[in-house]
């Protein structure tokens, strides 16, 4: 059995799709107990169990349409219009697209090929080192995970049976406390390079609002029908992707219907991707609760730390190991589990749990091996990985201890949730 | 030329598979949103709904997950750690990747066929009022039958590069 785990595990790290890794130790799991292999199937058709599921899949889509259309050029000339004129402004327009357009496109890497195209050469133009440059659009990319309507912020709703409107509340503060941070360190790498603030017009905020009017409505509708309770987040996932589709397709023609099945295509890999690593998971986890994993992680866990504090300190140092092997996806379908029932003994509120989960699963997009943002920015921006570690370090530095006031500060996070 | 007609043959077979996940992946991602809309479109102007529809609605996540499932298998795009072959030369690399190809496709085989007993034990069961349940859940053996097939020619792929020692690389993200 332990031979057999050891291969899996070395299996994985040489690359088997994770999927496969997970099914085999269900399977072997299932083998162990003498429970006959065709439970697989049943805990795989649990994926048309779930609740608001299909939001993952109408999201992401409408997520993949904007970044192709022209929306973050718009996007971009907005907050330009709105922030550009203060001093360092044009990092600060950087760091709030960024994050505006990760949350709607749900951190799938996207965010750094359609925004950084456009920012990375707009700050060089300004005068902002270049190291500054990389490492902002290459963090902004994961910014933004914790505001609503992320992917992340959904799954973790649903597998950790949490409303998820209330986990979109809970993220709002924290998301935004990240957010001060980062424009606090770029205002001061910045601070010699003062160049003259631009001036604030009236019209041009006019003009870039007219030129985004038929995208404006969409953060409205998404975020006042779910924060109302008009819309379950499935239903907002609908209506957004129906309305992008419509808007950038028949309206502002900006995307081929020829391209349209590509575009399709291109998201529903990464859903996929997301969707069969879920339906095996059911399976491992059901079994590794059946084999009472949790109880036994936990009678580990009490023998190491007492105090909610320092069992937050443990899971803060494991959450960070994790996400730099695992994908945010996967570690939260696998190990969500298992970690709900420990933190509930030490009373982790679990909603403040999936926001720090997801904020130090964050810091994975920017840490080696594996983080998938160092690898976008490397090959979209053409830089050596090497170069792109080093610009994105001091990043990393700012949000990990962003991430530590998160995690000891749960009043950030439970706060809105209850108002 | 024999391997001439059989390469040809494969190539067309390659075009035909891709175009069927294509268009399987524009119907049903079009359906749900369609449904869904719909839905909501009923709920406010008539203030009524259709009974079946959430559990359609969830068999359409189940069919999306499982053809894009087998798309990204194709496009090499399921989720993995990423290690080797970001930091391994490639020609270090291609070993482990002929034994992790073979892996996949004898645990996707092992799930076809397991799934497979499983619908056919519970032919009698119903699903959306008095469809058999096998027309919405005979995709997961097919799925995983289409993924084992694409592991396989993945690994044969692999396999006669290494025979043939040739420096192609597969492109990267």
């Amino acid at each position: 059995m332990i031979a057999f785990s050891i291969l899996l595990l070395l299996l994985a790290v040489l690359g088997a799709p994770l999927f496969t890794v997970i099914a085999a130790s269900a399977m072997l799991g299932y083998q162990q107990e003498g429970i006959d292999l065709m439970a697989i199937a049943i805990e795989i058709l649990g994926i048309a169990e779930m609740p608001f599921l299909s939001a993952i899949p109408l999201f992401t889509f409408a997520g993949y349409l904007l970044s192709e259309s022209n929306a973050p050029r718009r996007l971009v000339r907005l907050t330009n219009a709105v922030l550009g004129w203060m001093p360092g402004g044009l990092a600060l327009v950087a760091l709030a697209a960024c994050a505006f357009f990760t949350a709607f496109t749900g951190a799938s890497g996207v965010t750094i090929i359609a925004l950084g195209a456009i920012l990375y050469p707009a700050l060089q133009h300004d005068g902002y080192p270049d190291n500054f440059n990389l490492g902002l659009v290459t963090s902004g990319g994961s910014l933004g995970l914790l505001f609503a309507p992320s992917l992340p912020l959904i799954l973790y709703g649903v597998i950790a049976e949490v409303p998820i409107d209330g986990l979109f509340r809970a993220g709002i503060l924290p998301g935004l406390l990240m957010l001060v941070m980062l424009a606090g360190w770029s205002f001061w790498v910045n601070r010699h390079n003062r160049k003259p603030p631009g001036s604030f017009s009236w019209r041009e905020v006019g003009g870039a609002l007219r030129e985004s009017l038929w995208e404006l409505p969409l953060p409205f509708v998404v975020l006042g029908g779910i924060y109302s309770g008009f819309f379950a987040v499935s239903e907002a996932a609908a209506v957004t992707a129906l309305y992008v589709l419509l808007v950038e397709v028949f309206i502002l023609r900006e995307i081929r219907i020829k391209d349209l099945p590509l575009i399709m295509r291109e998201s529903m890999l990464l859903v996929g991707g997301i969707l069969i690593i879920l339906g095996v998971s059911l399976a491992s986890t059901n079994y590794m609760i059946d084999a009472g994993v949790p109880q036994k992680l936990l009678s580990i866990v009490a023998e190491l730390v007492t105090s909610p504090a320092s069992f937050l300190l443990l899971l803060l140092v494991f959450l960070l190991i994790l996400g730099a092997i695992l994908d945010i996806f996967s570690a939260i379908v696998l190990v969500v589990p298992l970690v709900l029932p420990i933190a509930a003994q030490y009373g982790v509120d679990p909603f403040h749990l999936g926001i720090v989960f997801l904020a130090a699963m964050q810091l994975g997009y920017l840490t080696p091996p594996v983080g998938l943002n160092l690898f976008i920015a490397s090959y979209r921006f053409d830089q050596p990985i090497m170069k792109v570690y080093s610009a994105t370090f001091p990043f990393l530095v700012i949000l990990l201890l962003s991430v530590i006031v998160i995690a000891f500060w749960p009043q950030l996070s439970v706060w809105l949730v209850n108002v | 030329m024999v391997s001439d007609n059989l390469s040809r043959a494969l190539e067309r077979l390659r075009l035909l598979g891709t175009a069927v996940e294509n268009a399987l992946l524009v119907l049903l991602l079009s359906a749900m949103m369609l449904l869904a809309v719909g839905q909501i479109v009923l709920r406010m102007f008539f203030d009524s709904g259709l009974l079946w529809a959430d559990e359609l609605l969830k068999i359409l996540v189940l069919w999306i997950a499982l053809v894009a499932s087998v798309a990204a298998a194709r496009s090499r795009r399921h989720l993995r750690i990423d290690v080797l072959s970001r930091y391994v030369p490639q020609r270090y690399a291609r070993v482990p990747e002929l034994l992790v190809d073979l892996f996949a496709a004898g645990i996707c085989g092992f799930i076809a066929w397991h799934s497979l007993q499983f619908i056919l034990l519970s032919m009698g069961d119903t699903v959306l009022v008095d469809i058999p349940s096998w027309v919405a859940q005979g995709i997961l053996p097919l799925a995983f039958l289409l993924m084992c097939y694409r592991f396989t020619l993945h690994f044969l792929a692999g396999f006669f590069r290494v025979l043939r020692g040739s420096p192609t690389r597969i492109p990267g993200p």
